[in-house]
């Protein structure tokens, strides 16, 4: 017996609309990779990065030279180092964001995109008028993507998260409006909806307040706490010694990585001064 | 007195059908031409547009010479080498964190020499003013469709992707790690298929007057993208608009007229613009 559903009898608008269908599926990931309803929200144990012998040059200077190590699933960890030792290159590669010259990434968490990255606010033109709350909405990106409306849920998850930044006061204010700090507190927001397994911050204190950054230690020790792995490029030594579990000290290549007791001593520091 | 007003003003359109296909042509044109033209400044790659004019340049002498004045081999052509060329250069830039605008401008300097050299040696003086200054008056009814499918085609994927495109011109970083790989590609591709079919108006060196010019004016009046991209889209036809009617009562050539007159726009709109700023800042002083 055959049924008439069966490929051959289906109408031509069935046909149609499947093959559309399909053709949709495959072009989605690239049009409009954020929604996918139906991603896992547990934390597994693959959300750690891997790096092997990772080099990067701009131009002839060498940024990066041989960096290999891993950063361990759940893992706290500060990124320290003279200036000019590649420090954000270092982050942006693992974003994804650069191309490093030669080596390899294993991110798992990346190719599900569930890594967040924050760039130094440079990278963003707060000139363009959105609001905080358009802003901090773009955190829920997976889900509405880049075609379907926000949703009430929506809406309420953003007065949340931006209430736990304490900018409720400037919801509707312009991004060009508010100081470097406030802009931080906006974005960290963001990274909150993000939701991301693995989250990289470059200098996410540089010219920020004081009390804005007691604000982000926080929401950075609850991610630690919730399992993700977090890697923040760091300045004030005082900060990472109290707050981050792991260190990498580099300057171009690791001169010490691991827990960051053993790391910063006197000696490790004196050899990255010299190395840069 | 009205009747003067009038055969200066519409006159001419209503006398000569090749006016009036050459305005609706230009209307259509800058209609997409102004949102893009925002976009493409927004995201600062006004030079990137500049080198894509050009890049068209060569593969639109080849179709030339293989098939004369056909106009499916101008723009296939035209647009095979701007993606050949676009391409390369995204190539260059690869790996790179500050831009290569070196590369860009060389680019842009063989991709024209080259075509001109094409022009010269398979067609005569003639065509190479052709393509390089366009023929505004010479559109027919073929050019006219061409240009309304790809201005219609650019108004709606503008509209759908509205969201990823806006973000990508202040936060690109975030884009690209949300998804939405392709838009960069899309949106340069819109770019370019604008520059194909206003190659035949504006030539290869004018092709992008239209887009940056309007939109620039727009800028000094607002940084609303919404309210940009229609004053972009307005400004660019009332350039068109003007444009022509010079063209035609100087008896001077049409593409370059409109270009100069979207210039004109330009110029007076940064003056309202500091204007407005030294104006805000006495009625703030004289305040206080």
């Amino acid at each position: 017996m055959v049924t008439l559903t069966d490929r051959p009898f289906r109408s031509w608008r069935t046909r149609v609309m499947t093959a559309s269908r399909t053709a949709w599926h495959a072009l989605e990931p690239y049009v409009d990779g954020g929604y996918r309803p139906d991603r896992p929200s547990q934390f597994g144990s693959d959300n750690g990065i891997e790096v092997q012998n990772i080099s990067v040059r701009h131009g002839r200077i060498v940024a990066l030279d041989g960096v290999s190590g891993s950063f361990a699933p759940g893992s706290l960890t500060a990124v320290v180092g003279p200036n000019g030792a590649g420090k954000s290159t270092l982050i942006s590669v693992l974003a994804g964001i650069t191309r490093p010259h030669r080596g390899r990434i294993a991110c798992p968490a990346r190719a599900r995109h569930r890594l967040a990255y924050l760039p130094q606010q440079s990278e963003i033109d707060r000139e363009y008028p959105v609001t905080i709350s358009e802003l901090v909405c773009l955190g829920l990106w997976q889900n509405f993507g880049a075609l379907r409306a926000p949703g009430d849920d929506d809406a309420g998850r953003v007065v949340q998260a931006i209430a736990a930044v304490g900018l409720q006061d400037l919801t509707h204010r312009r991004v060009g409006a508010v100081s470097v700090g406030q802009m931080q507190r906006a974005l960290f927001a963001r990274l909150l909806l993000l939701d991301a397994e693995v989250i990289l911050l470059d200098e996410p204190f540089a010219a920020v307040d004081t009390n804005t950054v007691q604000v982000l230690l926080a929401l950075i020790a609850r991610w630690h706490a919730e399992r993700r792995t977090v890697v923040a490029v760091m300045h004030d030594l005082d900060q990472v010694r109290a707050h981050f579990p792991n260190t990498l000290l580099l300057a171009r290549a690791p001169v010490a990585w691991g827990e960051t007791g053993s790391v910063l001593t006197g000696e490790n520091l004196a050899k990255a001064r010299a190395a840069a | 007195m009205n009747i003067s007003l009038y055969a200066t003003m519409i006159g001419p359109f209503e006398g000569f059908s090749f006016m009036r296909i050459a305005l609706i042509a230009c209307l259509a044109l800058v209609l997409a031409n102004g949102p893009l033209g925002v976009l493409l400044l927004s995201r600062r790659m006004a030079l990137d547009g500049d080198v894509l004019s050009h890049a068209v340049m060569p593969g639109a002498a080849l179709g030339f010479v293989y098939a004369g004045h056909s106009l499916f081999a101008l723009g296939a052509g035209g647009l095979l080498s701007g993606a050949v060329v676009a391409g390369l250069a995204g190539l260059l830039a690869r790996g790179r964190r500050q831009r290569d605008e070196t590369g860009l401008v060389a680019f842009y300097l063989i991709t024209l020499a080259l075509g001109v050299m094409l022009v010269a040696y398979f067609g005569n003086n003639v065509d190479i003013m052709r393509v390089l200054f366009g023929t505004v008056l010479a559109i027919d009814v073929s050019a006219l469709m061409q240009i309304a499918v790809v201005s219609s085609v650019t108004m709606l994927l503008l509209a759908i992707f509205y969201r990823p495109l806006a973000v990508a011109s202040f936060d690109q970083v975030f884009l690209r790690l949300v998804g939405g790989r392709a838009m960069r590609g899309m949106f340069m591709l819109l770019v370019l298929l604008n520059l194909v079919v206003s190659f035949q108006a504006f030539g290869t060196l004018l092709a992008v007057g239209p887009m940056l010019l309007p939109a620039a004016a727009a800028r000094c009046w607002s940084r609303r993208p919404g309210v940009m991209s229609a004053l972009a889209s307005a400004l660019g036809m009332l350039a068109c608009y003007t444009g022509l009617l010079v063209s035609y009562h100087g008896n001077l050539p049409s593409g370059p007229a409109i270009v100069l007159v979207s210039g004109v726009i330009y110029g007076l709109s940064l003056l309202a613009s500091a204007i407005g700023r030294y104006a805000v800042i006495m009625i703030r002083g004289s305040a206080a």
